[in-house]
């Protein structure tokens, strides 16, 4: 409020203007931008944003991690439970994803329950997860039929700036990767199961599964990691979802597809295959 | 055991599910009667303190203090909605805690835990705060507990967590409230317990106040404690304020 009473100086006037007219006419504002072939964050339109990775750093967790990529920030911690496998599954144990994005992360959230964005995202993350085999599920199993490890994978948003996507299957990724399990042992007679205190072994994680993702404006222009200004004015979103070895776990693109679109598809799959190759080195 | 609420929205579990136990306990439980472990008795935890963290949110602050992690975001002063026209403006405080942040899964589902820890913070703020300056308008502030270590830290963090995101916010107020909690153990009194000596001790004591002004704006007290152990307690806890204080005036000086 202070700041609202003292006088403004005339660059700062300007950065106002500017910022008013970004409010009010976004797409404008945007299209003014491509049209330099620039971005308004200041990135061409091929450029990735910075990731950042932090494991472990959540001890209440059995393994975490927090993903920067540009401004998102997300926090994920993974937690294991034990529980009855499904009986027409006996063998397999359970891996639990949900996403939250809170009201804390952008004021375009409310309070309450998930949002639909939370809920789309979700669902794709569990799809991606399940359908990469990333982690074996019969390798959760303690006793068949009887005791198998359940893995809640929970991811919060702190700070939304777009392609949440992207981030969070890294933040799964990679809390999950960090994950240590006791080594647990099912008493037939009680029918209870205890886990050692001093043996702890990692996740048989056999693939490593990364999303990249893209929009496209006004069918034209391809725009790699889309923020959360960009992200409401696009008419498609693309994301490829490759393993270490460059190989297609999955495609998704919603929205227009216009003629061009295969020759999109392509470039954007052989943008993914490159930018895979550089996030290799952290995840 | 927990039960899993179904619930459509989210990605469901099986219908069951418990925390793993163990063959022995954990090696590293401290006992009652031991001296304090790695600090002393008037001793607090290492405060890290960084406002502006959140960059769409008007005001934010992310404080850690050893195990304890909270972010805090304020948005608003922003009109208020489905609300009668009211003189004052509203303070809304919201905690959340992270489904991991605790050694016991929190269901997403919300329970009494992050309301009263919501309540606890707004007390300690609301008295800080000019509202009749802002009417018909509403300040939102959310906390997201990522890691857990004491309700009682929780409070005293989040509380000096989101002191500092309302000041980045530029919103008007009386002075920065800081916050501090106690604990009687036997005849000793050990500031800023962390969960287990809360627990062990007999009573717990959170004070927030204004260090500027020398005013309290609430005082939390549950357990058994003599009358004059809580004078005590609300002495060094004051003194302490202070100190946290000047640091936290130093950080946003700094930032803004």
């Amino acid at each position: 409020m202070a700041s609202t009473m003292t006088p403004i100086s005339p660059q700062e006037q300007e950065a106002l203007k500017a910022s008013i007219f970004q409010r009010l006419h976004p797409r404008i504002y945007l299209e003014r931008f491509l049209s330099e072939n620039i971005r308004p964050d200041g990135r061409d339109f091929d450029v990735w944003r910075d990731v950042f990775v932090n494991v472990g750093s959540i001890t209440t967790a059995d393994g975490s991690a927090l993903v920067r990529l540009g401004n998102t920030t997300i926090v994920c911690g993974v937690k294991a439970e034990i529980a009855e496998p499904e009986l027409d599954r006996a063998l397999e144990g359970f891996l639990v994803p949900n996403l939250d994005l809170p009201a804390i992360c952008s004021p375009k959230f409310k309070p309450g329950p998930p949002t639909e964005e939370a809920q789309v995202l979700s669902d794709r993350l569990n799809e991606v997860l399940l359908a990469s085999g990333m982690l074996p599920l019969s390798s959760l199993c303690i006793h068949p039929g009887k005791a198998a490890w359940v893995l809640y994978v929970d991811a919060t948003c702190i700070n939304y700036d777009g392609n949440a996507f992207d981030a969070t299957l890294i933040a799964m990724v990679a809390a999950l990767k960090n994950t240590q399990l006791p080594k647990a042992t099912f008493d037939q007679e009680s029918g209870t199961t205890t886990c050692s205190r001093k043996t702890k072994m990692p996740l048989e994680i056999t693939r490593t599964p990364v999303s990249m993702s893209f929009g496209i404006f006004d069918s034209t222009h391809i725009l790699s990691d889309p923020t959360a200004f960009e992200e409401p004015l696009l008419d498609t979103t693309l994301s490829v979802v490759l393993d270490s070895d460059g190989q297609l776990i999955s495609l998704s693109q919603l929205g227009l597809g216009s003629s061009g679109a295969q020759n999109s598809l392509q470039s954007c799959m052989t943008a993914a295959k490159k930018r895979r190759g550089e996030l290799a080195q952290y995840i | 055991m927990t039960q899993v609420v179904f619930d459509r929205r989210r990605v469901n579990g099986p219908e069951e599910s418990h925390i793993p136990s163990f063959d022995s306990k954990d090696d590293e439980i401290w006992s009652l009667g031991q001296p304090r472990n790695g600090r002393g008795q008037t001793d607090i935890r290492l405060l890290f303190l960084q406002p502006r963290l959140i960059d769409q949110a008007n005001g934010s602050a992310y404080v850690e203090t050893q195990r304890t992690k909270i972010a805090c975001a304020v948005y608003g002063p922003r009109q208020s909605k489905n609300t009668a026209y009211n003189e004052k403006g509203r303070l809304n405080v919201e905690v959340k805690f992270a489904p991991f942040s605790c050694d016991r899964r929190k269901t997403p589902m919300r329970d009494a835990e992050d309301r009263s820890i919501g309540v606890a913070i707004y007390q300690a703020l609301v008295s800080s705060l000019r509202l009749e300056l802002i009417p018909k308008s509403s300040i939102d502030v959310f906390l997201t507990i990522i890691e857990a270590d004491g309700l009682e830290g929780c409070i005293a963090s989040g509380t000096i967590a989101a002191s500092t995101a309302l000041a980045d916010a530029g919103i008007e107020m009386m002075g920065l409230v800081m916050s501090c909690a106690a604990s009687i153990m036997g005849k000793e009194i050990w500031l800023d317990p962390n969960e287990e000596e809360a627990r062990s001790s007999t009573g717990v004591l959170v004070l927030s106040c204004m260090p500027a002004l020398g005013t309290i704006t609430s005082v939390w007290q549950s357990g058994r404690m003599k009358t004059d152990e809580v004078l005590k307690c609300m002495d060094v806890c004051q003194e302490k304020c202070a100190d946290i204080h000047s640091v936290v005036a130093q950080i946003l000086l700094e930032k803004v």
